[in-house]
């Protein structure tokens, strides 16, 4: 008998996700753990594995289109056997909670999102080209056209915007005779296009009015109709409208505030090339979300979260690390952070920056973190600030260690310093709390006695 | 002031062309050639090889035209007639290209150039004496000579395609380094002339610019000429011993009276001392430029096979030329980017725009629309149905991108085809525009059909 293929549900927050692309077509021969299609999360794409042998006898949901989980999206079984044309209705699933997508209340962790601007991040599937994820916006769908079919299907042949035409017939009806004016006006007849440039256009419905020509004495060639249509609004991807859902939402409700201070890590990068030397191979950053962690136990309001109403202190540190990726930046969690010792953290972050690299990430491992650190370090950058993710009552923004004049002990030496700054919600943190929390994670990063005891 | 408004640094197909196009423009212009006028295209390249494949296409002819009714006797070639008849319309040519320049008021200088700063140029003549020159703008257009890698014996049996050229007899046997364009055109030549030649190419097949249906026809008729080719691996081991080439292709022993060396081409900018101009060159010697030929200083273009990524044909240093001459005079021309390729193997080949291999790598969706020659009524009565012609085709909107076509007179062919996709013709233009008949170019129409599957001459598939 066939067997359904159900969209799965990959994390306890999924609720719904597009097939990016199908590995498998109908009629192909499906072996057990063959890759069926990949799946777009707000997260990450993933890859699905089918659980049964046989052939692939019907796709019932196409690449880009959104579904719950738990949706039936084809039929594996054997060759030549009948399965419905329709798909049947999802399976029995617990219905998901709307609650979901309320607020940041600790019970409902929400996607870390990127703290920082970088690059929006496209999944490949989607290219600019095939915007199908959702519909694109259409400014101008909004008012319907009145016109005469002459006039669109004249409008139509000559590639021009009907919605650019003023109508001159029966309550502004646009007739054949406004479009003739129109084309008149903008003298039309002296418009040059080259044949497949005009194709292009009546293709993708180009005004070629609006095109400059960058042809012999201006004619409009096909790269002038290509870069009229990249002009066009192209759908984010689910990943790109989630972060910035979540940081407008961040922003509008969080009242941020910032402080920076100047940690001297010269002894400490000192210390870590000697660790280096004996084999022991530490990042900056392990010390910093070390220095952060053990911080966050010092003060766990920083650890808190709140609605405004109640505040909810975290409980374990389940700490956000930021990671820069091809297509964008994820913010994988180090789960009871607090728990690990120096050399596990260094592992977790080893093996989950790998993942994230890779794209192997699963949703519920970006899930929940109750305060992040997001490090730009290795980009060149001196100081910056960085956005809480709802959730979340702070976010500390690392920069890199910049060689410059410091005075110690009332001479001027050359140190390494590094910036950072706190990100606080200022309705449960007080500036001078904000303050004493960088000022905590400095002093360990100064202390080269506690790195001592920790290594 | 500056002693010029425009210097051109050889008189090659981009260099003359851009003095004559300067000159035109109103600009006190001299160009400087340090060998031949004409450059290596009229005289060491097109020009000469496709007079001596003329000669080997007659005698091709005269001796095997028997299923034409034609029986000629006692067939024979003097190839030393061929080669002085070579040096005849060479001579003629260059002498045209000097006449050209003068006629347009260019001053002729002979000598090896040199830069001496951005505008200044020193010119060591044939005499000996050194010459200063300096110029508002300076076109780089010196071209390039075969490469010779290091591992090769240097030996007389051992040479380049120029050298080739001042043969006075064919070896009984050549060995050909590289299949490339050049390579192949003098295996086809050499081959039709009666010379046993074997072609060893390193890549996987002969002339990879080409799509491989393309590669499969020209393969099968050199080897009908009797042109052995050997693909996919080196030529090692190379030595001169007893009069003899020799040398081994994987574990084959393979020997030639001569070895034709055809592994590319280097561009000649060493000896320009480009450093004392400022001009950037890269890695490989060549000199990048924008779109209109401007090196990275302003005041210095160049042109041709020294230009970074240039195609390295005659006709694009031409256009490029030209362009860069009109930039100088403040025009705002520049580098056209589809250019046709022209082979002249046998059969001949000709390409322009982007190949089907080229196009599917830029992610382009395209379609091709193929019509063989062996379907049409004059290759038929010609006897030349070997081949087809190809568009490369946007398959949504059927813009010609590319095309390519294989068989008798392609190189002619493939003029319409380069009209067609620099101006973004489609399909439909194409195939509504009446093609003479009965002629090898209806096939470009015919082809147009295909693409909609509605070819007249073919059966309905």
């Amino acid at each position: 008998m066939a067997q359904a293929v159900i969209f799965p549900k990959l994390g306890q927050t999924m609720e719904e996700g597009a097939i990016v692309k199908w590995l498998k077509k109908e009629g192909d021969a499906v072996a057990k753990g063959d890759i069926l299609f990949e799946i777009e999360t707000d997260k990450a794409n993933l890859e699905v594995e089918s659980f049964f042998e046989g052939v692939l006898l019907k796709i019932y949901v196409r690449e880009g289109v959104t579904v719950p989980v738990n949706t039936v999206v084809g039929f594996v079984g054997a060759s030549g056997e009948k399965v419905p044309d329709q798909p049947p209705a999802a399976e029995a699933a617990p219905a998901p909670a709307p609650a979901a997508e309320a607020a940041a209340a600790p019970a409902a962790p929400v996607a870390p999102v990127a703290p920082v601007a970088t690059p929006a991040p496209v999944p490949q599937a989607s290219a600019p080209a095939k915007p199908v994820a959702l519909p694109a916006p259409v400014p101008a769908a909004a008012k319907r056209l009145v016109i005469s079919p002459r006039a669109r299907a004249l409008a139509q042949a000559a590639c021009i915007d009907p919605s650019r035409l003023k109508g001159t017939g029966p309550n502004g009806r646009i007739v054949e005779k406004d479009v003739r004016a129109l084309m008149s006006a903008a003298n039309y007849e002296a418009l040059r296009i080259t044949p497949a440039a005009k194709r292009l256009a009546a293709e993708k419905s180009v005004d070629i009015l609006s095109v400059r020509g960058s042809g012999d004495g201006g004619r409009i060639m096909v790269e002038d109709i290509e870069r009229a249509l990249r002009r066009r609004p192209v759908t984010l991807s689910r990943m790109r409208q989630i972060i910035a859902r979540r940081l407008v939402e961040s922003k509008q409700t969080i009242p941020h505030f910032y402080v920076t201070v100047k940690a001297d890590i010269t002894d400490l990068m000192t210390f870590r090339a000697d660790l280096k030397a004996k084999g022991l191979s530490y990042s900056v950053n392990d010390f910093v979300l070390e220095a952060v962690i053990l911080s966050l136990e010092e003060f766990p309001v920083v650890n808190s979260v709140t609605d405004g109403v109640t505040v909810s202190w975290r409980g374990d540190v389940d700490l956000g690390m930021a990671v820069s990726v091809d297509n964008g930046l994820v913010v994988p969690v180090i789960r009871a952070a607090q728990s690990l010792t120096l050399a596990e953290l260094n592992a977790q972050t080893k093996a989950l920056a790998e993942k994230a690299r890779t794209g192997k990430l699963l949703p519920d491992e970006m899930a929940g973190s109750t305060f992040t650190v997001s490090n730009m370090g290795m980009l060149n950058v001196d100081q910056f600030t960085a956005i809480i993710n709802p959730g979340e009552a702070g976010i500390l923004a690392v920069s890199s260690g910049r060689q410059v004049p410091a005075v110690v002990n009332g001479e001027v030496k050359i140190r390494t310093m590094m910036a950072m700054t706190l990100s606080a919600d200022h309705r449960i943190v007080d500036g001078a709390v904000g303050a004493q929390f960088v000022n905590a994670i400095r002093a360990k990063l100064e202390n080269i006695d506690l790195w001592k005891a920790l290594v | 002031m500056f002693d010029y408004d425009v210097i051109v640094i050889g008189a090659g197909p981009g260099g003359y062309p851009a003095a004559i196009r300067a000159a035109q423009l109103g600009k006190k212009t001299a160009i400087i050639e340090k060998e031949a006028f004409g450059g290596t295209c009229l005289n060491w390249g097109c020009i000469p090889t496709k007079t001596l494949i003329a000669s080997a296409e007659r005698f091709h002819h005269a001796a095997h035209s028997e299923v034409f009714g034609v029986t000629a006797k006692g067939v024979a070639f003097d190839y030393a007639v061929m080669a002085a008849r070579k040096d005849e319309i060479v001579k003629r040519l260059s002498g045209g290209v000097q006449g050209l320049l003068k006629s347009n008021g260019v001053t002729l200088i002979a000598g090896a150039a040199r830069f001496e700063g951005p505008n200044r140029l020193s010119v060591v003549q044939p005499d000996g004496d050194t010459r200063w020159l300096s110029a508002a703008t300076i076109i780089i257009a010196a071209g390039s000579d075969a490469a010779m890698p290091g591992f090769l014996p240097k030996d007389k049996r051992v040479m380049d395609s120029r050298a080739f050229l001042d043969l006075k007899a064919l070896p009984k046997r050549l060995l050909v380094l590289g299949g490339g364009v050049i390579g192949c055109e003098f295996a086809c030549m050499a081959a039709a002339l009666g010379t046993r030649v074997t072609v060893v190419e390193m890549l996987e097949d002969i002339v990879m610019v080409l799509d491989r249906d393309v590669r499969r026809v020209l393969r099968k008729r050199m080897e009908t000429l009797g042109v052995t080719l050997l693909t996919g691996a080196p030529l090692t081991g190379i030595a001169v011993k007893d009069g003899t080439v020799s040398g081994m292709y994987k574990d084959q022993a393979v020997t030639g009276d001569l070895l034709l060396v055809a592994v590319g081409r280097r561009p000649n900018t060493a000896a320009l001392d480009l450093a004392r101009a400022g001009v950037k060159v890269d890695e490989r010697g060549t000199i990048p430029v924008d779109a209109q030929g401007r090196t990275n200083v302003a005041s210095i273009f160049a042109v041709g096979d020294l230009v970074t990524g240039s195609i390295q044909l005659a006709h694009a240093a031409t256009q490029q030329g030209v362009a860069a001459a009109e930039a100088a005079a403040g025009m705002k021309s520049a580098v056209e980017k589809v250019c046709p390729s022209c082979i002249f193997t046998s059969p001949e080949i000709g390409l322009a725009g982007l190949t089907e291999a080229k196009a599917q790598q830029l992610g382009r969706t395209v379609k091709t629309a193929i019509f063989p020659f062996a379907a049409l009524g004059k290759a038929m009565a010609a006897g030349e149905t070997d081949g087809f012609v190809k568009w490369i085709c946007d398959s949504a909107t059927g813009q010609v991108l590319g095309a390519q076509t294989v068989g008798a007179h392609a190189t002619e062919l493939i003029a319409e085809a380069a009209l067609a996709i620099r101006n973004e013709l489609t399909v439909d233009e194409v195939g509504r525009t009446i093609h003479s008949h009965p002629t090898m170019s209806e096939a470009w129409m015919e082809a147009a059909h295909a693409f909609h599957n509605a070819c007249i001459h073919l059966p309905k598939r």
